[in-house]
């Protein structure tokens, strides 16, 4: 039986660079701050972008405060390794060999899925309320994972990890955050894609890989950056053009849009065929990434029937 | 300027995920070819169009494809175009196959369960092994010119630093650690390394936080690993020196609008910083200015004048950015992505022209 999107912890918002995924992130983040939920948006990206999309300053790393019930963060995976590090080795003198030696700094950018693992180990920590005194109390993360490679190498890290370590502080956290990945009541994974052919077809890979390697299912699947479908009257109009160029000569707006409207068609017709389960379409609208984008991309969701599912 | 040019047989696009760089960097090595160039294209992850439309498969991961031009015109004669698609693993195992002493040496690195992780996954890798085949193809002078497609990331230019960071790894010390005995014939830490230098608390805290079978997979790892450290060492340096070399030249492309300025002039500055001769930088899909209609209901040709309002300012912004002096090309989003050579053909005809022009 599913369960209500309102009641999960983790929300992990999955797609290819330059997809949305943060105006998605955002979008969620507000709908679960709405519905009473104690919510930090979480991203993985140097160069900040959230805190454009909820009209906030950048977070230079720290949680802070974005709205009623909403919190945004930047997380960068080596400095969440380095606290971890810090507490596990209560005195300053010894984490500070630890931290300047090469062998550590070696370790950590290279060992297999260890930064991965750090992002979500931190945000498991805010959940549990172990991130600090001043950190906020927390009852959803919502993670803007990182946009390189596929999305299955974050959530296939933490066991990864914990197949690797065997033992110690580690090993329990990257298992403990197996279990809430592989956990469809607590846990949910919401892709997003264009409707382009190669975005289409990663997020097709995604889902199958999610399946196979970590035995999670999609939850949502968000098709972002849509034109406004073609009137009728216009697409007959097309049909009786018999010279292509001419037309494009005669009006290339109409023309650019017929095309990239029937090209986004085709994609969604294949996603509509290769993925059963719940989509949201979302357009592209005039609006730059800020707050304003972020309710009218709100507004559209929530008209939608794939939406309501969620939260039942 | 020449996008095109004898000074310049190697041709890197960077630029982040998404921007159609893999398109773009195919249609300038189909005119490449065209001009008479023996030319190769090496790219990751091809769209199946893409794929089709260069007449290249699964092979390409194996070896060098040649392109069929039959269907082009004006072809300059001696001109041909290869296309391989780039395997960080396969290229990883090629280069120990090179390196390994002997075949038993050999299977004792593939044979790892270390070495299964760290070429599956490890950062910098897959973009080390992009540099290597670049050199590999640069060296054994086939080609007149070869294209270099970059990984499909936001951190595309990780793999820039990939040969600097595996050198200044084999240079810090940290594998002469790695290489110490460290463990007995048991597998249990040796009580010497316990008490080693580094100090009972940190190898405590090793224990505790790492755990110690990662640890001896590692150490064996480095130690059948070590004897092909001075071959791999030396192969990073040159391929850093290739990089840096002027007849490197970058292609930046990047994504139209004033969001991906930022992304454009971060990558610029990563390459100047780096020490790396940006080229041309391309805006890709700038959509064309057209009128807003009269006031009415909200449709896609208000989205159209919107999104070439956006583009128009997005790219004079990031033109005064970048300077008078920076090859700055926009090309125009078309009605449908170019998928087959004739098309492809067209777009590196409208680059190399373009940039031709602008100078």
């Amino acid at each position: 039986m599913p369960t209500s999107l309102a009641t999960r912890q983790l929300i992990v918002v999955t797609g290819k660079g330059g997809v949305g995924k943060t105006s998605v992130a955002a979008l969620l983040g507000s709908a679960l701050a709405a519905a009473g939920r104690r919510t930090l948006v979480a991203e993985v990206d140097p160069r900040e972008n959230l805190h454009r999309m909820l009209g906030v300053p950048p977070s230079g790393g720290e949680i802070l405060r974005a709205g009623s019930r909403l919190w945004v963060q930047n997380l960068s995976p080596q400095r969440v390794i380095d606290d971890l590090v810090r507490e596990q080795l209560k005195f300053d003198l010894i984490s500070r060999r630890v931290l300047d030696s090469p062998i550590y700094q070696h370790f950590t950018a290279g060992a297999p899925g260890l930064k991965e693992m750090a992002v979500l180990g931190h945000a498991l920590r805010v959940l549990k309320g172990e991130a600090g005194k001043d950190a906020p109390a927390i009852d959803t993360v919502i993670l803007d994972a990182p946009a390189t490679g596929h999305g299955v190498a974050l959530l296939a890290a933490p066991l990864l990890v914990s197949e690797a370590i065997r033992s110690g502080p580690i090993h329990r956290l990257s298992a403990q955050v197996a279990e809430l990945i592989a956990d469809p009541v607590r846990s949910a994974i919401v892709a997003v894609t264009l409707a382009e052919e190669m975005p289409v077809q990663e997020v097709l890979e995604l889902a199958e890989t999610l399946r196979t390697r970590v035995g999670r299912e999609l939850e949502l699947l968000v098709a972002n950056g849509l034109f406004p479908p073609v009137p009728t009257a216009e697409g007959v109009r097309r049909s009786e053009e018999a010279n292509e160029t001419a037309t494009a000569a005669a009006d290339p707006a109409g023309y650019l849009w017929r095309h990239r409207r029937a090209s986004q068609e085709r994609e969604l017709a294949r996603l509509a065929e290769l993925w059963p389960g719940g989509r949201i379409d979302l357009p592209q609208l005039p609006l730059v990434g800020g707050p304003e984008l972020v309710a009218a991309l709100r507004r559209e969701a929530e008209a939608q029937a794939a939406w309501g599912e969620l939260w039942s | 300027m020449e996008l095109i040019s004898n000074d310049a047989p190697l041709l890197v696009f960077v630029g982040a995920g998404g921007v159609g760089k893999t398109t773009l960097a195919a249609a300038t090595a189909l005119r490449a070819a065209r001009e008479g160039k023996r030319t190769l294209v090496m790219t990751f992850d091809p769209s199946l169009r893409l794929k089709d439309a260069l007449g290249v498969g699964e092979e390409a991961r194996d070896r060098e494809v040649p392109v069929d031009l039959a269907g082009l015109a004006e072809i300059h004669p001696g001109g041909s175009l290869h296309a391989s698609l780039l395997d960080a693993r396969r290229t990883f195992d090629r280069l120990i196959e090179r390196y390994a002493p002997d075949n038993q040496a050999r299977d004792r690195i593939l044979g790892n369960s270390f070495y299964g992780q760290l070429s599956g996954s490890l950062g910098g890798i897959l973009e080390y092994m992009a540099v290597e085949r670049l050199f590999e193809a640069a060296r054994d002078g086939h080609y007149d010119q070869v294209i270099l497609d970059t990984p499909p990331t936001r951190q595309a230019l990780d793999f820039l630093e990939a040969p600097a960071r595996i050198v200044g790894f084999l240079d810090s010390g940290a594998l002469k650690v790695a290489l110490k005995p460290w463990f007995d014939e048991k597998g249990r830490l040796k009580p010497a390394a316990r008490w080693g230098g580094l100090g009972r608390r940190f190898e405590g805290f090793l224990d505790d936080v790492v755990g110690l079978d990662l640890l001896r997979d590692m150490a064996e790892f480095f130690q059948v690993f070590a004897p092909l450290f001075t071959g791999f060492r030396e192969r990073a340096s040159e391929v850093e020196d290739l990089l840096r070399s002027p007849r490197t030249r970058f292609v930046l492309v990047a994504g139209p609008g004033e969001e991906a300025i930022p992304d454009a002039l971060f990558f610029a500055r990563r390459l100047a910083q780096a020490g790396l001769h940006l080229g041309a930088m391309v805006v890709n899909r700038v959509h064309p200015l057209l009128p807003f209609p009269p006031e009415g209901r909200f449709d896609g040709r208000h989205l159209l004048a919107w999104l070439g309002e956006r583009d128009r300012i997005g790219l004079a912004r990031l033109a005064e950015l970048a300077g008078p002096r920076q090859p700055l090309l926009p090309v125009p989003l078309s009605a449908d992505e170019p998928t087959d050579l004739p098309a492809l053909a067209a777009l590196g005809d409208f680059l190399a022209e373009g940039l031709a022009e602008g100078s």
